[in-house]
Formats: C-alpha cells, sequence, structure tokens
C-alpha cells in the first residue's frame, strides 16, 4: 500500500466532497482544504472542553449530582453515536448523488489498488465527519477531566475514531455491494425496479429522517447504553462497552472489547477492500421500461394544452424516477408522523377538545405549505443542465408558469386533502370544520405554489450536485418565509371568527377567500415576470 | 462580450459552416440565433421574423442541436422524443409516423424504451439530432452535430443536411473537424475572437488567404494566426 497515493486520493475525494455539498462558496473554499479542517477540529476541542471546563467549575456544587451519574453512559454513547452519523450520512450521500455524478471512472482509471482506494475513501470520510467527532468530544472534555474521569476521555478518543472508521468501512461495503447489485436488478426488473427503488428510498429517508427528530433521539439516548448492554455479542457496540467498562475500572473487559473493536474494523476493512476489488468497475445501468413497441398516446390533463401537460408528465416522471428526487416524495410522510407523533406522544391520548380551530388550521397548514413549497421552489432548478430543452422550445412563460403551478398544486392538493381527513378522524375539532379547513387548503395550495414558483424563477440552482437544493439559499429562506406569512394571513379571518363567534361566518370565509385569490395573483403576475426574464437568456 | 460585429445572410439552399478556434464565439451565436441569448446591440432575422421580439415562433421553425446536449436522462428515448415533437405541436399522427421512423433510421430501435441514462454518448447525439429535426424545421442550427457518431450515422447527418438543402431547408453548422466542414458545407464563417475573420467558399478563403492550392486546415491555420503548431511540437517533444 502506497501511503502517498492513500494520502492523496484522500485530500482530494475530501475536497471533491466538501466542495460538492457547500453551497456558501467562502465555507466551500475555507473548509474544501482539508488541511484547515485538522486545526479547527482542535480549536473547537479545547475551546468546548475549557468552557466546559470553567462551566462545571464554577457550579460544580450544582452540577454533581447531576452529571456523574450519566457522565459514564455519555462518554460510552459517543463511539455508537459516532460509527451511527457515519452510516447514516454516508448512506445519505450515496442516495443523494444525482444520476449524473455516480460514475467513478476517473478513479477506475488512476493507478491504485482496491486497498488503497478503500483506505483513502474512508479517512475522507472520517476526515469531514471529524467535526462532529471533535464536537461531541469537545462538550464531555470539560466535566470528564474535572470529575476525574481524564484516562475514560481518551479511551473514549480512540474508540471514537476507531468507531468512526468502521462506520465508514461499512458505508464502502454497502456501497460496493448495492452497486452491483442495483446494477443487475434494474436491468432485469425494468420499471418494476423504479417503482421498488423509489419506494425502498423514500421508507429509508423517512427512517432517516424520523431518527433526527428530538422526540426519537431522546428516546434512542436513553436507551442506547441499556441496548448495548443486552446486545454485547453485536461487534458495532464494542466500542461503547470499552469505554464502559474503562469508567467502570474493569481493566480485562476494557481490553477485550478494545481489541475486539480493532479486530473488527480490520475485518471489515479487509471485507470492504475485496468487495471493491470484485466490484471496481461499476456496471453501467440500463433500465428497459417496457418490452412492447413504444406508442404516443392521446393522453392530456384536463383543461390544459398538450405542451403543459407533456411538461407535467415530464416532471412527474422526474419525480418518481429520479433517486435524488425522492426526498421531496418523502416529505409528506415525514411532516405527517412527525405531527402525528408531536400532536399524539406515544402512549398518550389527548382530548380532542384541546386542539383549537387556529392551532389545528396551522398544524395542517404548515405541512401542507411546505410540501407545495419544496415541490413548486425546485421546480425550475430540477430541469438541470437539462433546462436548454426548454429554451430552445416553443413554449412560452405563461404555458411553463401553467405546468410547473398545477404539478406542484395538484400533488399539494392530494397530500391536503390526505392529511386533513385523517385529522379529522383523530379530531373532533377538524370535523366540524372540515370544509373550511378545506378552502384553506386549496388557497393555501395555490398561494404556495405560485409564490415558489417565483422564488424557483428568481433564484433557480441548476447545479447537479450531490444533495442539490435546486433553488438558491435566498430563495429557499425567503420562499418558506413568505409561504408561512400567507398562511398565516389566510388563516387569520377564519380563526378570529371562531374567536369572536365560535363558528366561520359568511363574511370571515369570503375575507379568508378574497385573500388567498389576491396573494394568489399578485404571486403569478411574479412568478409570470421572473420565468420571463429567466427563460430571455440562457445562464449555463 | 463573447460575439461583436459578426454579420452575415444565409441564403436558403446553402450550408453555412462556422469554423473557429475553442471560445472564438460560434455557440454564443449560435445561441443567439435560435433565440435563447438576447444580443445586447444587433438583431438576428429568421425567415422575416425577429428573433429577440418573436422568439416562440422562430423556435417553431427552427431545429436546433446545442454542443454536447444535456437530456432528460430519466424518460426513455421514446419518450424523450414524445415530449419534444408535443412541444413542438406535432399531432398524435405525426409522432406515431415520425418518432419511429427516425429511431429506425438512427438504429435506436429496440432501445428506445430504455432509460436514455444508460445510452451512450453517440445514442444521446442520435437522439439530440432526431429532436432537432423532427418537427421538418425550415432551418436547421447545429453545434457540432458530428461528435460522438458513428460513421453511419455520422454519414446519414451529412446526408440529411443535404437533401434538406436541397429542398430549400439551410443549415448552420458548427465543428472543429476542417475536413468535414471541407466536404459538407457550401460556405465558411471564420470566427476569432468573437469577431468574423472571413466568410466565402473554401475557394475564397484559399485566395484571400493567399494559400491557394493548400487544405482548409492550412487557410484556417494562416487566417487565425495559429500556424506555430510546429514549433509547439518541437517544444512538447524536446
Amino acid at each position: 500500500m502506497n501511503i502517498r497515493t492513500v494520502y492523496s486520493l484522500a485530500v482530494v475525494l475530501a475536497r471533491s466532497q466538501i466542495r460538492g455539498t457547500q453551497r456558501n462558496k467562502f465555507l466551500a473554499r475555507i473548509f474544501g482544504e482539508p488541511r484547515v479542517i485538522l486545526p479547527v477540529d482542535l480549536a473547537l476541542l479545547l475551546g468546548l472542553g475549557a468552557l466546559g471546563y470553567a462551566i462545571v467549575a464554577r457550579m460544580a456544587n450544582d452540577l454533581r449530582p447531576i452529571l456523574m451519574p450519566i457522565m459514564p453512559k455519555a462518554l460510552a454513547g459517543i463511539p455508537s453515536a459516532i460509527m451511527f452519523m457515519a452510516i447514516l450520512f454516508g448512506v445519505l450521500y450515496e442516495i443523494s448523488q444525482p444520476i449524473q455524478s455516480l460514475n467513478t471512472d476517473l478513479v477506475n482509471w488512476l493507478p491504485m489498488t482496491p486497498i488503497e482506494y478503500v483506505a483513502g475513501s474512508t479517512i475522507s470520510e472520517s476526515y469531514i465527519y471529524s467535526f462532529v467527532l471533535c464536537l461531541l468530544l469537545g462538550v464531555v472534555l470539560g466535566p470528564a477531566l474535572f470529575f476525574g474521569m481524564g484516562w475514560t476521555w481518551l479511551a473514549t478518543v480512540a474508540l471514537s475514531v476507531l468507531a468512526l472508521f468502521v462506520g465508514a468501512f461499512v458505508v464502502e461495503i454497502l456501497d460496493a455491494t448495492t452497486n452491483r447489485i442495483s446494477s443487475s436488478f434494474y436491468k432485469k426488473s425494468g420499471r418494476s425496479g423504479i417503482i421498488f427503488r423509489l419506494i425502498a428510498t423514500v421508507i429509508l429517508l423517512v427512517f432517516i429522517q424520523l431518527l433526527f427528530s428530538g422526540y426519537i433521539i431522546n428516546y434512542l439516548l436513553q436507551s442506547i447504553i441499556q441496548a448495548a448492554l443486552f446486545a454485547w455479542f453485536v461487534p458495532v457496540v464494542w466500542p461503547s462497552l470499552a469505554v464502559l467498562s474503562a469508567s467502570q475500572g474493569n481493566a480485562s473487559n476494557f481490553v477485550l472489547f478494545s481489541a475486539s473493536s480493532a479486530v473488527f474494523g480490520a475485518a471489515l476493512f479487509t471485507v470492504a477492500a475485496q468487495f471493491r476489488a470484485r466490484f471496481w468497475v461499476p456496471v453501467p445501468v440500463s433500465i428497459k421500461l417496457t418490452a412492447g413497441v413504444y406508442r404516443p398516446t392521446k393522453f392530456r390533463f384536463p383543461l390544459i394544452g398538450a405542451a403543459e401537460s407533456a411538461l407535467i408528465q415530464k416532471d412527474l416522471r422526474s419525480l418518481t424516477r429520479r433517486r435524488e428526487m425522492a426526498r421531496f416524495l418523502a416529505i409528506p410522510f415525514v411532516l405527517a408522523i412527525s405531527i402525528g407523533i408531536s400532536a399524539f406522544p406515544l402512549g398518550t391520548q389527548p382530548p380532542p377538545e384541546a386542539f383549537g380551530f387556529f392551532f389545528i388550521a396551522i398544524l395542517f397548514a404548515l405541512p401542507v405549505a411546505i410540501f407545495v413549497g419544496a415541490l413548486s421552489m425546485t421546480s425550475i432548478g430540477q430541469e438541470g443542465y437539462a433546462i436548454w430543452n426548454l429554451y430552445a422550445a416553443p413554449i412560452k412563460p405563461s404555458q411553463i408558469l401553467r405546468a410547473k403551478v398545477l404539478f406542484a398544486a395538484s400533488l399539494g392538493l392530494v397530500f391536503g386533502i390526505a392529511l386533513l381527513t385523517i385529522f379529522a378522524f383523530l379530531m373532533h375539532t377538524v370535523a366540524a370544520y372540515y370544509g373550511m379547513m378545506l378552502l384553506i387548503g386549496a388557497l393555501i395550495v395555490l398561494e404556495t405554489s405560485t409564490l415558489g414558483l417565483y422564488y424557483a424563477a428568481r433564484f433557480p440552482d441548476f447545479r447537479e450536485i450531490v444533495r442539490s437544493r435546486y433553488v438558491g439559499v435566498w430563495g429557499s429562506m425567503l420562499g418558506l418565509l413568505t409561504a408561512m406569512v400567507a398562511s398565516f394571513l389566510t388563516i387569520a379571518p377564519a380563526a378570529v371568527s371562531v374567536y369572536l363567534y365560535g363558528y366561520v361566518s359568511v363574511e370571515f370565509t369570503i375575507a379568508t377567500l378574497v385573500i388567498g385569490i389576491l396573494i394568489s395573483f399578485g404571486a403569478t403576475r411574479l412568478a409570470l415576470r421572473q420565468i420571463t426574464r429567466l427563460f430571455t437568456n440562457i445562464t449555463i | 462580450m463573447a460575439v461583436k460585429g459578426v454579420s452575415f445572410a444565409l441564403e436558403s439552399n446553402q450550408i453555412l459552416g462556422l469554423l473557429g478556434p475553442n471560445g472564438s464565439g460560434k455557440s454564443t451565436l449560435m445561441k443567439t440565433m435560435v433565440g435563447i441569448m438576447t444580443p445586447d446591440a444587433g438583431s438576428v432575422t429568421v425567415q422575416g421574423l425577429n428573433v429577440a421580439s418573436s422568439p416562440i415562433e422562430v423556435k417553431r421553425i427552427v431545429g436546433f442541436v446545442p454542443e454536447s446536449p444535456r437530456l432528460y436522462e430519466f424518460l426513455s428515448g421514446s419518450e424523450y422524443l414524445d415530449f419534444v415533437a408535443t412541444v413542438h405541436g406535432l399531432d398524435l399522427e405525426a409522432r406515431r409516423e415520425r418518432i419511429p421512423e427516425f429511431l429506425k433510421a438512427f438504429e435506436l430501435e429496440g432501445r428506445e424504451n430504455e432509460l436514455i441514462h444508460g445510452y451512450s454518448q453517440g445514442m444521446k447525439q442520435k437522439l439530440a439530432i432526431i429532436a432537432g429535426i423532427l418537427h421538418r424545421p425550415r432551418i436547421l442550427i447545429l453545434d457540432e452535430p458530428l461528435n460522438a457518431l458513428d460513421p453511419r450515422s455520422a454519414r446519414i447527418v451529412k446526408d440529411l443536411i443535404h437533401r434538406l438543402r436541397d429542398d430549400g431547408v439551410p443549415t448552420v453548422f458548427s465543428t472543429h473537424v476542417l475536413e468535414i466542414a471541407d466536404a459538407v458545407c457550401d460556405r465558411i464563417v471564420i470566427m476569432y475572437n468573437g469577431e468574423k475573420l472571413a466568410d466565402g467558399t473554401v475557394a475564397e478563403l484559399r485566395s484571400k488567404a493567399g494559400t491557394e492550392g493548400s487544405s482548409l486546415e492550412e487557410v484556417f491555420l494562416k487566417l487565425t494566426g495559429t500556424s506555430d503548431t510546429r514549433e509547439i511540437v518541437e517544444e512538447l517533444t524536446r
């Protein structure tokens, strides 16, 4: 193994991943240089350590009874948490890669062995996530030193670094395996393979998103050490058990679990290198949708022209066939489940009367606005560099506007009605105001889709990079804020009516309608002007 | 400014070759002619239509193939062509008739239901060319159209351009391969640093460069002042 090759590859891969995912040019330039990461990591670690030490020293009497019992668990949780995070983010990174960047040919041409590649790749991944590791270790450094657990902290450092590498090795194995399996699978299964991939990706994304919700994290943190103790035979918890043994002064167990962790890491590295060697060159994926002869159809969405229909059909195919677009389809599920968990915490039965009209309306409007806004704000940028097809086509800006708004609005309406119906079954308040909520939902869908399109055309991001937003940072922030304000204004008259009279009066219903229509009309005018401007000069 | 002071009129029954080194403004000029870039000054008129004031009408009658065209990779070849044909206003009958016809001519038959993502570069180029001519345009603007094509398909494109020229459909054609320009084009415009350096038939260009009897390559190098290639090779192999 040539160490210089490994180092060079690690630097190149780290640069490529940071610069590819960091949208802020200044930050990308600073942190895109691996040499900068290490001093930043060290400064973070020592800074947090010093701050933590100062706080604990100042409030020793108050904090001692709280921190002393949880310190061993906190230290032991770090290796497992960091390994878990490395695997999750590694998998997410692979999923979010646009179809065009999946080709790893460049690496294949270079004169390097599979072992060198795996070593370089895992070092680069560990390097990127070292920031989080230093953050976690920095937080516990101060209390650990103050309470005389310095040696346990040092053991945590060593085992966390090992755990980080173990996570990176797992990602390497998954990457190589799925590459080959999915290539063969798609070749044989065609359209059903795409559907399966979509469902699997959405489920995975929903699972990952939910893991990061505060409620579930809290639950996991509480049970992680408990689980580790029960699952001592599972290799991935060995680093945590080694730290726990160190904190308990159990030297033999510490040596046993540390040595086992190291052996496990080495075994995974060997497997990853062998998998990489076996599946070194990815097979180009060739997916045949149907075996029959393709026949253009007369299909057209109602009330719109053929060109708009073709655009909507294309965007639907983009949403359901592109792996990197699956995250948008996951949004409704994530939001619905998150809201469900917040509204009905596990094991509790809230009284339906507790939910006021305004609260429910916001609870309903928020996910609908977010989903429609996300679809609409990304509708221009998601075209990517293939946008020239629209520039060169004889399509008027008004046709593009109609197609993009209808696309986001129709999906948003389906989601809104489904969500509202579920809410109506769960909460009496919603059932009583179902019609009013439906009207509010429809208006919010219309407002958000037109507003979103304005920001999509004003701040498009056509870059085909990993985890692309398809809309500039300012665009997404302003778009979200405007959508929230518009939703709030639309809900306000009905909410005021319920507050004053206990029901929604006709006058206030008309006010809601007028506000919704005015906002949508204004946003449509703005969006049309912006689309016209955008399609005057190609920017890519 | 990528292009400045360029002016020429394209006759029907004419194939005009745009030649020039990388970055000379050929692609910018072509995008301006299609109406996807707006010039700061000057105007482009296509068959009596001003591109700036009637971009949609111009796009209806123009067939455009950009350099290294990016297609919608999540669509199959036939879905992509169907999409392009629909936005160009082709009715169902025309789509059902022309799409299989072109797919067969460019040897994409049997692969049309595969996602474009799995296509080779040459297959993608063929698809882009079909998309450019499917709606039977009245003028063709092709930016390096023969890139990545196999010899048979390249020959089909060249013959097609000649046939369309004979039917009164002119073509603006850019290429780096001077032999192709020599063989295909009736007239050549040489661009350099965004300006038109020369305009005429190959014989007229030879005469202008004072290199009678020489190849188009020598004419090009002479006119663009880049004929120091021999010294560069000497330097590289020293």
